[in-house]
């Protein structure tokens, strides 16, 4: 190899080694399975290796990482884990979560106001996971990794209207899934969910009416 | 002035910095004089930081940083006896 060639592969491996995570976020999005994830993140990052001359120096080079990601998944992963698995989520009206919180005039700004501030990561993530593959792809890579429009659209191959329309029904898809994972943890109660509602009750034999009373006798 | 209609149609594109700068301001202009669409707005672009943050709070494990190293060096050796 000369030594201009060793300078590309030095090259490749430190900017691929910095979308790491990102690739790894979007890999487990799409298999749903960490050690799915993991090969394939590395399957990906081997082919793109090999066909780095094929990369045109100056265009983007995470939007062709994940174009990769996603080819890679499609031939070799998709197939092994089958029919993607039916989604029961309900689509929705746009803004859902705006709609179901604010109520009566009482407008949220803020989620940092809501209960939506208690999921945590794995909530979010399992929200993504319910929805159905074309959308969870869309919504990571815009989402939570930040890419353009026409970034998402050379990474799945798709037109960037379809992008768009891909990115608009997946929010409304995910904001119920969100709905669904605060609901499920017991964060709301009814449709008026704030911040400001009491905790909920402890489990039974738990609760500090009986603790504290049996401290004062 | 666009209305509220054309405004909250523009939002996701507009939190997304999709918009040209023509309709960057005409949204503007709209979210300056309506708190209606302030508000939905706001919390619109509260709720895509929060997912952004929470989900990139995930990082890859650091055995597949190594794993990825080591089948990328077995690559190198292969170009380089090619």
């Amino acid at each position: 190899m000369t030594t201009e060639a060793a300078t590309t592969r030095d090259r490749f491996e430190q900017e691929a080694l910095q979308h790491l995570d990102a690739l790894y976020r979007t890999a487990l999005r799409m298999t749903r399975n960490p050690s799915d994830a993991e090969d394939l993140v590395q399957d990906a990052l081997v082919r793109a290796y090999r066909f780095y001359d094929r990369f045109e120096q100056g265009t983007n080079f995470r939007a062709w990482l994940f174009k990769i990601l996603t080819n890679t998944y499609i031939n070799s992963y998709r197939r092994k884990q089958g029919r993607p698995q039916e989604s029961s989520l309900e689509d929705t009206e746009d803004f859902f979560l705006y709609n179901q919180l604010s109520n009566d005039g009482d407008r949220v700004t803020d989620v940092e106001d809501t209960v939506l501030d208690r999921l945590g990561a794995d909530d979010i993530q399992r929200a993504i996971d319910q929805l159905p593959p074309q959308f969870r792809t869309t919504v990571q890579l815009a989402d939570v990794e930040g890419l353009s429009y026409a970034e998402v659209a050379e990474a799945t191959g798709v037109a960037k209207g379809t992008v768009m329309s891909r990115l608009f029904r997946g929010r409304r898809l995910l904001q119920r899934a969100l709905w669904d994972q605060a609901r499920g943890a017991g964060f709301t109660s009814g449709s008026k969910v704030h911040q400001e509602q009491p905790s909920p009750p402890l489990p039974d034999g738990e609760g500090s009416g009986s603790l504290v009373g049996g401290r004062r006798r | 002035m666009i209305n509220c209609t054309s405004c909250i149609q523009a939002l996701h594109q507009y939190i997304d910095r999709e918009l040209s700068d023509e309709d960057i301001v005409q949204v503007k202009e709209h979210l300056d004089a309506c708190r209606g669409c302030l508000h939905q707005f706001q919390f619109e672009a509260s709720l895509r930081r929060l997912v952004r943050v929470r989900c990139q709070q995930l990082q890859a494990p650091e055995s597949l940083r190594a794993k990825i190293e080591a089948r990328l060096a077995s690559e190198r050796r292969r170009f380089l006896n090619k």
